[in-house]
Parts: structure tokens; C-alpha cells; sequence
């Protein structure tokens, strides 16, 4: 039997129901220079959940990322047209204030970058930026992110020595443990395992999955698997431009868009 | 069925690993344990030869030669003290006029300045390191030196009020030859270096570390206060004790603006000496064996000095890195 299928559509994003919009991405267009590396994307993360950004390396994942919290505008060359709103408030506005936005947005990158200071100030230091808090309270704040990245027990008795001398994966941790100190509300994680060992990795999954009940969690990943284990939403990407969107399990088993169905199969990537 | 296995003979002998090379490894070790030898022997005999040819004059005035600042040349009379204090005072001084406005220059070069900027004023930063320093020298006396005196120094004196503190900072003829001209020449000697080197520093911080902090909600101040700077802290600090190694050991520059009078500075512009302006002024004319044997004690207390700052700077780096 020879069934023709309608051909598959070039794009499917699934929108999100309105009332669980935590960050909500409108006509967004980035330039590197003169070179285009964002398309038209268009795109609502939801918030207590998380949402994996899959595609082949250069399809402009992490350029999406660095949209969200305005790092991009660090660099002159570097701009973005459209509408990143968090809770309904244009990030991009150039009226927005740019600090107070990345303390909302925290971003962990894929290598860690601890601070040249001891553990205890690497965690407090975003903390310090924004908020008074007593000796006790901070010691507090401190033990609860070390604790949600699992690091605690590997560094409560070392909290004064420097941040410089942990492990590559402890590290890692330390920086997700500094992102969450400042309990931003949406938490950009940048292929946080790429340089992890598997138990650093597992630990950090867990991580991950814990802080959905509080954060909004947007994570870039070429680990598939990943992707499935920990996503409630999955897009992928291709090209500068956001192919498919939708929930983790119907992207994975049931992709909808040819190119999502070739990259998730292994045909390329 | 029987399985022979050909066990291969012929292979031809791998060179003797353990043997190869060696001999040459031997002596480019002995080579290059020789040249760090033959580098503390040269700084050994210094040294031993500074403390023979400075000897006459350190056992007839003896611990007086650090405490006296009495220097007559006539009398056969001579105290390091004054020197000493010059010395130490107008590096000091420039190391303070120089700091915020290096560091400025190159925080600015490296994470504020519009890129086309950064060229131009990069270049500028390093043609200023390569002057020679008599040109410093006679640009401080013939230039500088009276635009100082006539714009700066005179409402200075002027302004201050008999008997306070300040007039006597700002006592002294004004004719800008002097201990704060020196220091001010000094500056804009050792600015352009450290200046480089801190530029330098900062350049080799990876971004993602300055985005992790910019990515918590730090203002650029905060971001450089607070991990810029203490991430190249190390190398800020040796930066800074090789620009006042510099200041200290400045001759030529300084001999020019200082002013050349022996004995302790009694204000900012009062004239004064260094160990090196001394020594440069008078060691043609030293024909005892006295005057000479005290200009070598000159340059053996001017080693001394240079020695701790470099001491001191190496016992602050290894400090922060226990941290």
C-alpha cells in the first residue's frame, strides 16, 4: 500500500498557553555584524518548566541565549531587533535596565568561570550586588545554592579557599550554584556538561530537574539524550532559524518538521 | 588442526629508546644550568665588588653613611641619607601620580574604548614607552620644568597660608627644578609601561568570566573592581614593582629636573637628589679615593633598595596565591 503524505511543513512551533508565558520571544532577528544569525524567531518559554534548544553547532542556540539577558550588547558589532518580554517587559527596550534584567536571567556557560575569590564569596557575590543580607542569612544563602548544585558536601569544610582550586566539574557546579544564589527567575544554561565527567553530569541533571519547581530553565544542549531526559519543551534549530517546537516527547518520538525528523534520527548533525 | 602462529623475526630492532638522545639532553641541561650559574656569579661579583670599592667610605663613616645627610665633597664628608630619602620619595611620588591614570588608561583600552580608539591610543601608550629617557630629561628641564614653576607652583605658594602645613609642602624657589618635578617626569616615564603590562593583563581575562559576572546583574564597575582586577591581581602587582624598580633606578630623566642639592628635601619642590642622579653628577669629578668609595656605597644602597622592592613584590604575589 502506498500512502502520499502531505508533504511536512517547513516550521511547527507549538504555542504555549498564554497563562504559563514566563519569557516570550516576538519577531527576533540577530546580527553578528552585518551577518544574519538569527531568523524571525518567534517562541514562548513556559514558565516552572524546562526547555531544551537542540540543532546542529552554528544554529544559533547560544545566540538565542545570549539574546535573553542582553549579553550580546556588550559587544558593538553586535544587535538585535524584535522582542525578548520577561513577565510582559521588553528586555530588548532600550529603555530596559540592563543589570537589573541579567540579575533576573541568570546564565551558566559551558565552561565554568569561577570567580578569582574563595567559594563562600563566589556564591555570595551576585547575592552582595543586590541584596543586604545578614552574616547568618547570607552563610544560609550560600549553604541552600551549594546544596542545590550538590556541591555542599564537597566543600562545606573549604568554603575560604579559592573558587580556582576545585575540580573542572566542581567548578561547573559552583557556577550553577552562583546563578541560583541570586534566585533569578529564568536560569539560561549553555551546554553546562559539555566539560563534565558522566557522574558530574548525572549530578548536575538532577540539578537541573530540582530547580524547575522554581525557575523557568532554558538549556542549550548537543547531548540528545539530555535533552529528552530533562525537557519539558524541546526547539530545534537549524540555520538561524527555530524549526520545530513543542513538548519534549512528541519532538524525540514524532517530529513533525523533515529537518527535526533527519537531525533527531542521526541523518545529520 | 594445528594453528601455527609465525612469530616475526625479522622486525627490524627498534633504536634503544633509553639510549637515544640522552647525550645531547645531558648537555643541553649542563648548558642551560651554566647560563643561570653564570647569571649569579655576575650578580655575586657585583656585589662583592660594590661592598670592596665602597668599603673605605662605609668603615670610616659607618652606620652614619645611612643616617647623615651632610654630603661635602670638600670636607670629605659624605651621608647617604639625603639620597636615600630623594631617592625613595620621588619614585614613591610617581608611582602614585602614574597608578590611577595607568590603570585607567588601561581598563579603558580594554574593556570601555570604542575600537577605533584602542589602536590609536594603544599606539600612543607604547611610542610614550619608548622615548629614552634623556629626552624626558631635557623636554622636563627646557619645557616642562618653567611651565610648572610660573603655572602650577607660584599659585600654589601662593595659595597656601603662612604656618600651615601646606605652605611648607609648597616652600622652595620657584623655578620648578625639584623633587615633585622629578616625580612628575618619573610618572609619565613608568605610565606607559605599566600602563601596557596591565593592558595586557586584562586582555588575557577569557570572557566568559567578565560575561558570568556582567550575567549576575554587575554594573562595568563592578565587574572590574571586583573580578577584573583581582583576577589579574598577580600580575598587576609585579607590573607595579618593576615600574618602581624603574622609578628608583631612573638616572638621566631625573638628573635633569631635580635640582642636584645634596641633603634632605625640605618640601615637594624644594631640590633634592637619588642615588642615581649623584652618581651620574659627580663621578667624573671624584678623585679620592674617599669620594669614589662613597659613590660606590651610593650604588650598593641603590641595589639594596631595588632588591627589596623586588623581595617585597614577590612576597605580596606568593601571599595572594595562597589565598
Amino acid at each position: 500500500m502506498n500512502v502520499q503524505l502531505e508533504s511536512p511543513p517547513e516550521t511547527a512551533i507549538l504555542e504555549i498557553a498564554p497563562d504559563t508565558v514566563k519569557l516570550a520571544i516576538k519577531d527576533l532577528n540577530f546580527f553578528y555584524g552585518a551577518k544574519q544569525a538569527l531568523f524571525d524567531v518567534n517562541v514562548s518559554f513556559a514558565a516552572n518548566a524546562v526547555t531544551a534548544l537542540i540543532g546542529p553547532s552554528g544554529c544559533g542556540k547560544s545566540t538565542l541565549l545570549r539574546t535573553m539577558n542582553r549579553m550580546y550588547s556588550l559587544y558593538p558589532g553586535q544587535k538585535a531587533s524584535g522582542q525578548i518580554l520577561l513577565d510582559g517587559e521588553d528586555v530588548l527596550s532600550p529603555r530596559a535596565n540592563v543589570a537589573a534584567v541579567r540579575a533576573r536571567i541568570g546564565m551558566v556557560f559551558q565552561k565554568p568561570t569561577p570567580f578569582p575569590m574563595s567559594i563562600f564569596d563566589n556564591v555570595a557575590y551576585g547575592v552582595r550586588l543586590y541584596e543586604k543580607l545578614s552574616k547568618a542569612d547570607m552563610a544560609n544563602r550560600v549553604e541552600e545554592a551549594l546544596r542545590r548544585a550538590a556541591l555542599w558536601d564537597e566543600v562545606k569544610d573549604k568554603l575560604k579557599e579559592s573558587g580556582l582550586g576545585l575540580s573542572g566539574g566542581q567548578q561547573q557546579r559552583l557556577c550553577v550554584a552562583r546563578g541560583i544564589a541570586v534566585k533569578p527567575e529564568v536560569l539560561l544554561l549553555d551546554e553546562p556538561a559539555s566539560a563534565l565527567d558522566p557522574i558530574s553530569t548525572a549530578r548536575l541533571e538532577e540539578t537541573i530537574a530540582d530547580l524547575k519547581s522554581e525557575y523557568t530553565v532554558v538549556i542549550v544542549t548537543h547531548n540528545m539524550g539530555q535533552a529528552a531526559r530533562l525537557s519539558d519543551h524541546t526547539g530545534f534549530m537549524y540555520l538561524g532559524t527555530l524549526v520545530e517546537f513543542g513538548e519534549t516527547e512528541q519532538v524525540f518520538t514524532n517530529p513533525v518538521t523533515a529537518r527535526a525528523r533527519d537531525y533527531i534520527t542521526g541523518r545529520f548533525g | 588442526m594445528s594453528v601455527t602462529v609465525d612469530v616475526p623475526v625479522a622486525v627490524p630492532a627498534a633504536p634503544p629508546r633509553s639510549a637515544r638522545g640522552t647525550g645531547w639532553d645531558r648537555a643541553f641541561e649542563i648548558l642551560c644550568f651554566s647560563a643561570a650559574t653564570l647569571l649569579l656569579t655576575a650578580l655575586g661579583g657585583l656585589v662583592i665588588s660594590l661592598v670592596i670599592g665602597g668599603w673605605p667610605a662605609l668603615s670610616k663613616f659607618g652606620f652614619a653613611f645611612f643616617t647623615s645627610a651632610e654630603w661635602d665633597p670638600v670636607q670629605e664628608v659624605y651621608g647617604a641619607a639625603g639620597a636615600i630619602v630623594g631617592t625613595v620619595v620621588s619614585a614613591g611620588l610617581a608611582l602614585l601620580l602614574a597608578l590611577p591614570l595607568a590603570f585607567g588608561i588601561a581598563i579603558f583600552l580594554v574593556e570601555l574604548c570604542p575600537p577605533i580608539l584602542r589602536r590609536t591610543i594603544g599606539t600612543a601608550v607604547e611610542l610614550l614607552a619608548g622615548i629614552p629617557s634623556i629626552v624626558y630629561g631635557m623636554w622636563g628641564l627646557f619645557v616642562f620644568a618653567p611651565w610648572f614653576a610660573k603655572h602650577v607652583q607660584m599659585p600654589m605658594m601662593m595659595s597656601a597660608k603662612p604656618g600651615s602645613l601646606w605652605e611648607k609642602l609648597t616652600a622652595g624657589i620657584p623655578n620648578g627644578a625639584g623633587i615633585f618635578t622629578a616625580s612628575v617626569i618619573l610618572a609619565i616615564m613608568i605610565l606607559p609601561f605599566i600602563a601596557a603590562t596591565m593592558r595586557e593583563l586584562l586582555m588575557t581575562i577569557p570572557a566568559t568570566v567578565r560575561e558570568s559576572a556582567y550575567g549576575l546583574g554587575s554594573t562595568t564597575f563592578e565587574v572590574i573592581r571586583n573580578v577584573s582586577l583581582p583576577y589579574v591581581r598577580t600580575g598587576a602587582i609585579g607590573a607595579v614593582m618593576l615600574g618602581l624598580g624603574r622609578a628608583l633606578g631612573e638616572t638621566m630623566a631625573v638628573t635633569f629636573v631635580i635640582g642636584n642639592a645634596h641633603g634632605f628635601p625640605t618640601s615637594l619642590f624644594s631640590p633634592g637628589s637619588t642615588i642615581a642622579s649623584t652618581i651620574a653628577n659627580e663621578f667624573t669629578e671624584a678623585t679620592g679615593e674617599l669620594h669614589l668609595a662613597a659613590l660606590i656605597s651610593l650604588g650598593l644602597v641603590l641595589f639594596v633598595i631595588t632588591f627589596t622592592v623586588l623581595a617585597l613584590a614577590r612576597l605580596l604575589i606568593g601571599r595572594q596565591q595562597n589565598l
